[in-house]
């Protein structure tokens, strides 16, 4: 039956997604326990997830994943009763069970069905287990007997209470009974369980015959605490209160990326029809402006203008997450690092629980360990040079990350030694990246960006953590990808900081439609600091570059039809006196762009075009305008990475 | 046999195991099934709607399983509402302590469909009796 396969594929992937989001979440618990020690709130929540993980694997019939989670979660509930200590030996070896973990849910998801031998992560954890006890000297020896694993907790059943006047403690004492033939441990057998229900049940009905009678004869043997028998009316009155609004406990769905990406793709065709009427309505209020069904058009349509923006956003929130699912991975490894690295380092995140999207919290994972990694290894300066600098002997690795207007804005800055400028220009002539001539004219901003050239690793020896070289290039063309930019600011012994700019959506933008040479093209309206009309004669032209002052800063200026090379130039508006023009700024980079025409501000969907290079061609994506026409959207981050990537006048 | 009408409630933190709880009293044929992520969300829910069995995990954060039944047998709109917990092993001790707080019977995980039925079966038969 293909429904109820189907219905088990889910579960399964909703199994993956649901363990993995656990482990996410209890990885920086770890490292957080080894700094402020034990604490009993984390080491439950650890516990309670290898719990979970195990007893759905259990269903799923991962018996892996259930022996993995299994032995994890025997350590973690001694840690959380304090039967043994939280130690770095510790923490090492669950956290190597927790890559396990990640490891058994990777094949499952690849489908691969590769098995990994899980036994010698096993025995560990049982050794880890086993030192672990030792170590305390007020444990028994009947407890180290059973140490691994199996040691739950030891027979403690208040079977001593006077049986006669209490039916429960005459059903324990059945169980002891009945339990007598089984082989000795804690697990009960299912007959057992069943003879001890049937035994409680039995007095129940034979001493008393209401629940009531049942309650005022338990405190006297057994403790079923009075204070919380009495605080229930309490809670009761509370909870009606709320219950008029159930939407005090959010509730969640999970729903299927492949569904919300189809809304999404929906809302965006929703976006371009709308975009098309309200061009419609425009034309027939100019032209039939006295005719009450226009007015009657017009106002619908501005309705449906409302009502698209608004689900838009709703769907666009759909697809956020909080950035917290990347970012929780980080103090684990900075922790590793730090620890391979021979350097103390302290991570510091702020801003975790902005929202950026899904696509964003998939692709900003790699560079961002790219970038903490450098950090680390190349920011950070050893521990002796620090102290003899007079820094603080340990490290400071900040990541912030705020919402900036309609963009995301990551920061990963380090207390450390800052870029050697002079060193990276050496380095990059050396290595042949550049020539001599080349590196002269570099401004500092330029010369950092160096950085993210192919093949270049500033370190001479290459650690095992940085690579070779590897990584930062990379970086520069993931958060390309994501339509962002990426630049860096340092300075000598302060430390450097890594500055990452993302829109926040990345389907939908306001853009500035722009003509030239009788095309019109969009240019992403984010970028964009503001728009000019300038006389011919207010350009100037130095060393072969055109420029244009604007309030006393000099700015260099691109003509768009000469970038596009549309040599078709014989446009009426080209001739006329003046230019607009627009200028981009992305950091620290600004420059203008030449059009003929401004048209306007639309909202347009990207649409991917395949077998497109968008860094030569400068296109990245289509969309279908108000008036049903395809038309380019321009890569101002390609534009600027190529007319102000290297040098700069 | 028991009432494939009965609404019930599987009461569980994590989504997968409500769906694979949930997906095994379908099979078993019964229909109306609500769920809740945790004991405190379970309570609030069971006083607004009409349940008529609830089954729950015993591990769960804000309230657990152990808690909630406590809470059950404590409230006179509800007292008398069977109760199946989930736990993943039959310790004897924490059975006890279920039996003691008047669960109605104890189920450990996994299970198939089948011991899920026979669970309930057995529940619903002392209650007529």
């Amino acid at each position: 039956m293909s429904d109820e396969s189907d219905e088990m594929e889910e579960i399964i992937s909703e199994f993956i997604t649901e363990a993995e989001e656990s482990l996410d979440r209890i990885e920086p618990l770890f490292v957080e326990l080894e700094q402020v020690g034990e604490d009993k709130e984390m080491l439950n929540d650890i516990f309670r997830s290898m719990h979970t993980i195990k007893g759905a694997a259990g269903f799923l019939g991962y018996q892996s994943i259930v022996d993995v989670a299994h032995t994890s979660e025997s350590i973690m509930k001694k840690l959380r009763d304090g039967e043994i200590s939280v130690s770095t030996d510790m923490m090492d070896v669950i956290l190597q069970a927790v890559d396990m973990l990640r490891i058994l849910l990777g094949h499952l998801k690849d489908h691969d069905g590769i098995e990994e031998d899980v036994s010698p992560l096993v025995r560990d954890l049982d050794t880890a287990l086993v030192n672990a006890i030792s170590a305390r000297s007020d444990i028994t020896p009947t407890a180290l007997d059973e140490a691994p694993v199996s040691a739950e907790a030891p027979d403690a059943v208040p079977v001593e209470a006077p049986a006669t006047i209490d039916p429960f403690a005459a059903a324990a004492a059945e169980i002891e009974a009945i339990d007598a033939d089984e082989p000795k441990g804690p697990s009960m057998s299912d007959d057992a369980l069943e003879a001890a229900l049937e035994a409680a049940q039995a007095m129940r009905d034979a001493e008393t015959s209401t629940v009531e009678e049942i309650k005022h004869d338990i405190p006297a043997a057994i403790k079923v605490d009075p204070p919380e028998n009495a605080q229930a009316p309490l809670i009761a009155k509370a909870t009606v209160e709320k219950a008029p609004k159930p939407k005090d406990k959010p509730q969640n769905l999970r729903v299927d990326v492949e569904r919300i990406d189809k809304v999404m793709d929906l809302a965006g065709e929703v976006v371009l029809v709308r975009n098309r009427l309200l061009n419609i309505s425009n034309y027939f209020d100019q032209k039939y402006a006295n005719d009450p069904q226009t007015e009657i058009l017009t106002e619908t349509v501005s309705f449906l203008d409302r009502v698209t923006s608004d689900m838009q956003l709703a769907v666009m929130r759909m697809r956020m997450q909080p950035i917290n699912k990347v970012l929780s991975k980080f103090p684990r490894f900075v922790r590793d690092m730090s620890a391979s690295l021979s350097k103390d380092v302290e991570l510091e995140i702020q801003g975790e629980g902005t929202e950026v999207d899904k696509t964003v919290i998939e692709n900003i994972g790699d560079p961002l360990t790219h970038i903490l990694r450098n950090s680390i290894d190349h920011g950070l300066e050893s521990t002796e040079d620090r102290l003899a600098k007079g820094k603080p002997a340990k490290g400071t690795v900040k990541i912030n990350i705020f919402q900036k207007g309609n963009q995301v804005v990551i920061e990963i800055s380090d207390d450390g030694k800052g870029i050697d400028i002079e060193n990276l220009k050496r380095l990059a002539v050396q290595k042949g990246i550049m020539t001599s001539e080349e590196v002269k004219n570099l401004t500092d901003d330029a010369a950092t960006d160096i950085i993210f050239m192919p093949g270049f690793s500033t370190k001479e020896v290459a650690t095992e953590l940085s690579g070779r070289g590897v990584g930062m290039d990379v970086v520069k063309t993931n958060i390309s990808s994501l339509n962002g930019y990426v630049e860096i600011t340092t300075e000598k012994n302060v430390g450097s900081t890594f500055r990452i700019c993302i829109p926040l959506t990345l389907a939908i933008i306001q853009a500035l439609m722009v003509e030239v040479s009788g095309l019109k093209y969009a240019i992403p309206l984010s970028p964009i600091e503001e728009t000019l009309k300038v006389s011919k004669d207010q350009i100037e032209n130095i060393t072969g570059q055109n420029v244009i002052v604007i309030r006393d800063k000099v700015c260099p200026l691109f003509e768009l039809n000469t970038l596009l090379g549309l040599n078709y130039n014989g446009d009426k508006s080209s001739n006329s006196d003046y230019k607009h023009l627009i200028v981009i700024s992305m950091g620290e980079k600004r420059f203008c762009i030449a059009v003929d025409k401004l048209v306007g501000q639309e909202e347009v969907v990207i649409k991917q075009l395949k077998g497109i290079d968008t860094t030569s061609s400068y296109v990245l994506g289509a969309t279908i305008t108000g008036d049903g026409k395809v038309v380019f959207i321009l890569d101002v981050g390609a534009m600027s990475r190529n007319l102000l990537g290297s040098s700069k006048t | 046999m028991t009432d494939l009408k009965i609404k019930i409630l599987v009461v569980d933190d994590f989504s997968t195991m409500r769906r694979i709880v949930k997906n095994l009293l379908k099979q078993l044929g019964y229909e109306s099934i609500d769920e809740a992520e945790d004991g405190e969300q379970a309570y609030i829910k069971l006083q607004n709607g009409n349940y008529g069995f609830v089954i729950s995990d015993w591990n769960m954060p804000n309230l657990d399983g152990l808690s909630l039944l406590k809470k059950i047998r404590s409230d006179p709109a509800m007292k008398d509402l069977p109760v199946l917990m989930v736990t993943a092993e039959a310790e004897k001790d924490k059975v006890i302590t279920a039996i003691q707080a008047g669960v109605n019977n104890y189920v450990v995980k996994p299970f198939t469909g089948e011991v899920l039925k026979e669970k309930i079966d057995k529940i619903f038969d002392k209650i007529s009796t």
